[in-house]
This record gives structure tokens, sequence and C-alpha cells, in this order.
């Protein structure tokens, strides 16, 4: 039985949904305490319970204590049982979140399942679709499963609402080397909306567009969607290279300017550009758990974040085994399985 | 292998929510395009919160609201799939008229099958009229809505559709510092109750909570039983002050001793009567009854009340009515009755001298104050209760020195000191101590004064014990045996009452003289007598002593 601090580290949902992952992945039981202990409203939110009943259902897994508002909970796994599965998260809560909790379980059964998942797509604090699709997906099918992701319809934040259906097909993790992004094919820039007025794209993709002065005219589109699927905006700002895809994003909110965010999102997609590294700040994170499931591989990364600080943590708990951060000579950083 | 799983189906550790609120047709409404996601819209809102997973929704709605309902329904699926909407027609002719949206929700909250055991309830109180809101207050507070209270409120700044919500729990002691609060104001109260005498008796002070939780939270009459003086008159004082501090009672403190009341004059008292209905009666007269409207009716020795008297005051409780004398309107009167007795109302039904119905109703909350003889280890803090009176009374200080005041407790702690009259007599015995005293410390010596004077007072029976121990003389009656010593400390008594031996034994041999059995009593007398070498003039001398 492994017990963790749930404020330690990044101290909020990601501890829980990597512990569950992995406790199901090792068949390890543990118990989480102090759950989101420095937090505004500390304990589990509705989307975290959401995504460990996922865990639980897919899983066979026993959770005491799963409760909103709970701080601390027992997960016990049971056997991994790959099908045919529907989980709905309220609150816009991520769809991405809920996938990452239980897809490299499922992508190592011993048979397909297939996933739908219903809330937010495009929604503040999680990977837009685009990122799932394009940047981890791409990844993990070159390590041997087969992951297709479809977005059916989009999920903004406050409704959510929105859907999308997985396939996995199960196949042994290899471990592969991810140091050298390649030669850049194609940049764009997206400015979705559905039910806000066209101007707001407009002014997202001219701010971006002044930040990101050497991409062509071209690149830049705005994407309107039926209005019922609204009121939402994101502003994607993507990057295709030989080898990777770096997908970065802006979510459109009451009182926040649509200048600001396509700023902040254009100096991110800048920043990843600018260096040599292979996978930007969150895909780091997400990467972790295969790569220790392949017990082997290596990635060239920009600064750590905390996130992947936890989860290389609590990678190193379950397996008794962890990775190697070592700082290249042009600033990036080596992530190596170390082994134990 | 295929399983297909709905999330919400999963067991966990959650007790279900179920919400229970009115649509609001004001502030749930909006245009039905993207826009009304940027509203705040309560019944949506309560289904955005991260931090509340609501199971079951029944949203109550007029029938015209059906349309809103149905977007509402379909909205809250959106933001929550976890929640199953289920909308529940509840229609108001006018939905601000409190005596049918009461009935109404009254009604609903009594077919629901609620399931607290099971399911934890939200009563949402931030939509429907302020009546409805109210009359969900109130059937939450009454426990017919088995529930907390939820109140959701848009946040502040820029608009934003989530908004915040808290729960209020009515259960208020749940509330520490409120609890607390309230422990602070009852032990106030019963203190209050007590005059603020620190009395130490454990089963006096714990009827005193009672009394005082019953005072303050029911108008039903009270019953106060004991024996004279232990306090039950002014108890009833304390007991409408207390209620008038809480605004409980607008009307006076009415008190009337039953045993007073007599005859007719007693209805004609109590229930008042009209000019001319009998002779004397010039003026209209109110009566007690009616003096005490909106107050308080002491009503003393209750059982002394006449069965014609028990039977108006029985309706006039019930039914707030009565018939003054002479009179063919009824009055009305709203008052709150305490009732006290020194006699056992049980035995006084059943002999047929009290109404059994009147007693069933006033025996909903009988209090039995205790004699003072009982609560002796109160006599020290109501000694210095009374010694402060007496100051406030008098205007001049009175105290006693060490000793006196350890001789004086020391005596009225004792088994010796019967206390009949209870508080009344030690009221009258520091009274006496007090006003006899000239330098303002009672002494030794004045206590020692004042215990004999109370022997007195009580200790009739012993004084006539010592008569006869006089007459017989200690050796001689040890001889006696108890079984003879009974009749003969009678027949001494009798003896002593009576002009000549004729007489007493006339008086001794009554049963015997009816019957002619047998005629010359006193010979009858002077033979017994004899038996313990007594005569006739050893009975009529005087012994001294008390007498």
């Amino acid at each position: 039985m492994i017990t963790i601090d749930g404020s330690e580290g990044e101290g909020g949902g990601q501890v829980l949904r990597y512990a569950c992952a992995l406790s199901l992945l090792t068949g390890e039981p543990f118990t989480i305490e102090n759950i989101r202990g420095g937090r505004e409203k500390p304990g589990l939110m509705r989307q975290h319970v959401t995504a460990i009943e996922a865990a639980c259902v897919i899983g066979g897994a026993e959770c005491s204590g799963l409760a909103v508002g709970s701080n601390s909970i027992s997960f016990r796994p049971g056997r991994i049982t790959p099908g045919d599965y529907h989980f709905a998260v309220g609150t816009a809560g991520s769809t991405a979140l809920v996938l990452q909790t239980v897809m490299v379980p499922l992508m190592l059964a011993d048979a397909p399942s297939r996933l739908v998942l219903e809330g937010g797509t495009h929604a503040m604090a999680a990977p837009p679709f685009e990122f799932i699709e394009r940047t981890l997906l791409s990844v993990i099918n070159r390590m041997g499963p087969t992951v297709t992701a479809r977005l059916v319809r989009h999920g903004f934040f406050p409704r959510g609402g929105g859907r999308v259906e997985i396939d996995i097909a199960p196949a042994p993790l290899r471990a592969i080397e991810c140091v050298e992004r390649g030669a850049l094919r194609r940049v764009s820039a997206t400015a979705i909306i559905a039910g806000v007025p066209f101007d707001v794209g407009d002014r997202e993709l001219k701010t971006a567009a002044k930040t990101l002065a050497d991409w062509p005219a071209d690149a830049f589109g705005i994407r309107q969607l039926p209005a019922d699927q609204g009121p939402g905006n994101a502003l994607l700002l993507e990057a295709e290279f030989d080898h990777v895809t770096e997908v970065m994003s802006a979510f459109g909110k009451i009182g926040i300017p649509a200048e600001r965010l396509a700023k902040t999102a254009a100096r991110r997609i800048a920043g990843y550009l600018a260096c040599e590294a292979f996978a930007g700040p969150y895909l780091q994170d997400q990467l972790l758990l295969p790569f220790a499931m392949a017990r082997g591989g290596s990635f060239s990364t920009v600064k750590l974040s905390q996130h992947t600080l936890t989860a290389a943590a609590l990678v190193e708990r379950f397996l008794g085994a962890g990775f190697r951060f070592v700082e290249r000579p042009d600033g990036a950083i080596m992530v190596e399985w170390a082994g134990s | 292998m295929i399983v297909s799983f709905i999330i919400n189906l999963y067991k966990n550790d959650m007790k279900p929510l179920t919400v229970l609120g009115f649509l609001g047709s004001t502030l749930d409404a909006g245009k039905f395009d993207a826009g009304r996601w940027n509203k705040w819209r309560p019944s949506v809102s309560i289904c955005m919160q991260e931090d509340l997973r609501v199971d079951r929704f029944i949203l109550l709605h007029g029938s015209h609201h059906r349309r809103l309902a149905e977007i509402v329904a379909k909205d809250i699926a959106d933001v929550s799939p976890e929640t199953a909407v289920v909308p529940h027609t509840l229609d108001f002719d006018d939905a601000w008229d409190f005596e049918e949206v009461y009935g109404k929700l009254l009604d609903f909250a009594r077919g629901f099958p609620f399931d607290p055991d099971a399911e934890d309830y939200l009563i949402h109180i931030t939509t429907g009229t302020h009546v409805a809101q109210i009359c969900l207050f109130l059937l939450t507070e009454a426990r017919y809505l088995p529930g907390r209270l939820l109140q959701t409120q848009p946040q502040r700044g820029a608009p934003q559709p989530v908004g915040i919500w808290n729960s209020i729990d009515l259960d208020l002691s749940r509330y520490d510092s409120i609890a607390t609060r309230f422990a602070e104001a009852s032990a106030e109260s019963a203190s209050f109750l007590k005059s603020g005498i620190e009395t130490r008796n454990p089963a006096f002070n714990r009827m005193i909570e009672e009394i005082e939780q019953v005072a303050v939270r029911s108008r039903a009459p009270i019953l106060l039983m004991g024996p004279t003086g232990a306090g039950k008159s002014q108890l009833a004082r304390k007991v409408y002050e207390l209620k008038k501090l809480r605004h409980q009672l607008g009307g006076p403190f009415v008190e009337v001793n039953c045993a007073t009341l007599k005859g007719d004059s007693a209805t004609s008292a109590l229930f008042g009567h009209r000019k001319g209905a009998f002779t004397g009666a010039a003026q209209d007269r109110p009566g007690l009854l009616k003096s005490a409207d909106k107050g308080l009716l002491f009503l003393d020795e209750i059982g002394e009340l006449g069965l014609d008297e028990q039977a108006m005051i029985l309706r006039a409780i019930e039914e707030g009515r009565f018939l003054p004398v002479g009179s063919d309107s009824e009055t009305r009167s709203d008052f709150q009755l305490i009732a006290g007795t020194n006699r056992d109302l049980v035995e006084q039904v059943r002999k047929g001298r009290f109404r059994d119905d009147l007693f069933a109703r006033l025996n909903l909350w009988t209090f039995s104050l205790p004699g003072l003889a009982e609560r002796r280890e109160d006599i020290a803090p109501n000694l210095d209760y009374e010694l402060e009176r007496f100051a406030e009374r008098e205007g001049s200080r009175v105290t006693f020195n060490k000793e006196a005041r350890e001789r004086y407790l020391a005596f009225a702690e004792g088994h010796d000191a019967k206390w009949q009259g209870n508080f009344r007599d030690l009221a009258a015995s520091v009274t006496r101590m007090a006003t006899l005293n000239t330098t303002g410390r009672i002494d030794v010596g004045a206590v020692d004064l004042e215990i004999k004077r109370l022997g007195t007072t009580w200790h009739t029976d012993k004084s006539e014990a010592d008569v006869f121990d006089r007459i017989l003389g200690r050796d001689q009656l040890a001889e006696i045996d108890p079984f003879d010593r009974v009749q003969l400390a009678f027949v001494v008594k009798t003896c002593r009452a009576c002009r000549s031996l004729s007489e007493a034994g006339r008086q001794l041999f009554a049963a015997s003289r009816e019957l002619r059995t047998s005629t010359n009593d006193a010979d009858r007398l002077r033979k017994y007598l004899a038996r313990f070498n007594l005569t006739w003039t050893d009975l009529q001398q005087p012994v001294g002593g008390y007498r």
C-alpha cells in the first residue's frame, strides 16, 4: 500500500489521475490523503470524482472515501477490462483528463476498447482535443498501440456538452527515442468561434499575427461552429514538424480581452519554435507514463514543469524505477528512462 | 469482452443528493441562444458547481412554464450529466397567496416519498415568489421537508453563469457559536427563574432547566405542584417575566388563589358578569380571565375550584372563550395558564372532586416543587437571598456574624428543622432576626432565640409528647409497651382538653354509649388511668414549657 500526500508537488487533480493509472497498471493499491490540500476549495471536485470513477470502472477497482469534497481516498485496483465505455464529465470538466486516467491502462489490455467521452473538449486548465489528437497520440502510436480520436462535437466552458470518441487498439509498448523534432513543415492559427461575435476571432488572429510575424497570411483562419454548440471560443496555434506537432491554445472567457489571451498563446508557440526540444511543456508529463511502461526510451524537452516532477516522483514510487533528467548544452532537458 | 457502463451507475461513497426547488420564471429564463450561457440562472447554476454533485433535481413549475422547464432541464443535462431532472407541475392561482402556496407545498411535502436515511436533500430558496420562499423555509424548519436550505447567488464582478452556493442547516445546534450562545441564554433564563439564587439541589436545578425550556417554547398550560410556601407563586411570576422579556407575552400577570373564591362570587370573579346579572352587580365586571388577556393567569390552589368553574376554565383554555355571568355572548381571552396545587390532584380526580378532563389538560407539563426540607443544600443560598431582600425592602443591611451563621445553618440544614411552611418559614425567620436586631449584625444569641421560636412553630406534636413524658416520668414510661403508649397518649391528650372526667369519658367511649353497652364512662376511664397509676388530678396539673 502506497501512501501519498495529495498536497505535495503539483498538489492538484493530476496526482490523483496519475496515481490511479499507475495503480491499475501495477496492481499496487494506494491511499491518498490531504487531497488538493493547498487549493482554495480542497478535496475532490466533481470532475476528479468522475475521473476516479472511470478508473474504477475500467479497472474493476474499489475506492473508499470517493465523494465530492472528500480529502482522502483508498484505491484498490482490480482487473483491467477492455470494452465499450461511456463517461460523461460535468461542469465542462475536461474529457482529456478522463482520457489521461484510463488510456494507458486500456492500451495495454488484451483487447480493443472504444470510449465515448462527454464534457469539455476546449476548456481551461486542460489540453484541447487537437493537442490530444495531433501531439500526444502521434507519439503514442509510434510506440505500438493504435489510438485514434474523433471530435464529434465541441464542448466549451461553461456549458460542456462536447463529445469525443476514442478507439484503442492495444499493443506492447516499445521504447522510442524522441530527441529531434525535424524540419518545420507547416504552421496554422485557427480561431474557433461558436455563438460569439465573429469579431472576437478576428481580433485574436490579428493579435497573434503581430507576434508570429513570419507566419504566412494563409496560415490564419477563423472556424465558425454552429451557434448551438456555444458559446465558445478557442485559439489554436499549431506547428507541425517532421517528428512532432505542437499545439498551443487559449480559451475565450468573459472579462478577458481577446487580445490578451491571443498574445499569451502566441508567445508560447513562439517560445517553442525558438528552441530545439522535442516535447513542449504540456507534452512532457503526458509522455512519462507510456515511457515508464515501455521501461525505456528518451525525449528532449523544455524546462520541466511541476506536473512533470510530480509525475516522475509517482512513477518511482509505483515502479521502483524512474527517469533521469540531463540538461543539454542548448538548454533543453533530456528525459531518459534510468531503470532501477 | 464488451461491457457498457454509464458513469453514474458506479457505486461510490456519496449519499445521493436531491435538490428541490422552483423553476425561476424570471431568473432561469433567457433568450434561447448561446447568450443564455453567459447569464446566471440559479437552477442551472446549482448544477454547474464543481463542489456540488446533484443526483436528482425536482424542478417545481407551473403548467404555463413547461417549455422553460424543458430548456432548463436540457441545459442541466449538458453541464451535469450526473443529474436527473424531474419536472413537477405545481400550479397556483395566486403564487403570492400565502395560504394557498403553503397548503399546496404542504400537500406536496406530505406526498413526496422522502427517505432522509438514504438521500440528502437541499431545498433551493432563491427562486419562486417571496411567498413561495417563505413557505419552503417554514416547511423546512418544521421538517416537513427534511433537508438543508440551499441559497444561490451570482458572483460579484464580471457576469458569469456559475455563481456561488451555500447551504444552511436550520438545526441551529450544529453551529458551535450559536449553540454556545443558546446555552448561555438558557443558563441566564434558568438563573432568572431562580431569581439569581445559586441553588445546588440537582433535582431542583434540572427541573428549573426543564421549566425554562417549556416556558420559552410552549404556550401550553403548566401545572406546579408542591406544598405551601415551596415557591409556586414566585416561580409562576418569574415564568411570566421571562416570557415577557422574550416578547412572548404582552398582557399582565394575574394571580388568584382559588381557595379565596367561593360560590357565585367565584364564577363572577373569574369570568366576570354583566351589569344587573344578580343583586349587587351594579357594574360590568370583566373578570380575572379577561384581565389576563394576552398575559399569564396563575390559578393557585386550583384543586379548591368548584366543578362548574373547572368546566368553564377548561373551555377557556381550549377555545379561549367563556360566558360571563348574566351575559348571552361569549367573551374571548387569550392567556397562558399556570396552575398551582398543594393537593394530590390524582386523588381529587378519583374522589370526583376534580374534573378528569381538566386534569388531563393541565397534566402536560407538570412540575413538583420540592419543599425546603428536601432541598437542604439550597438553604444557604436562599438565606443570603432573603437577607438581600430584607435589605432592599427595609433599606438596612443586616448580616450574620460567622459563628451565628454557622449555628443557624447547622440547625436549618439539620433534620430537626421541619420547614413546614417552606420558603415562607425561612423568609419569616430571616425577617424576625433582622427586625429584632438593632446592631445590623445577627449574633449567636439571636440565632438561638430564633431556633427556639421555629421549634415552637413546628413542634406542636412534640410538645404533646413532652407533656406525656412529664406526667408519667421517664422510668414509668419505659415500662409501658409501645402498643399501650399510643392509646394512653391519646387518652391523656383528651383528658387535658376536657373540663371533667365525665366529659372525657363521653368522648372516649362515644361508640359504646351509642350501643348502650356502658353507661358509666367516667368510671371506666378512671379504671383505665389507674392501671398506669394516674388520677384525673395528675392530668390536670400544669406542666410548663411549651403550650
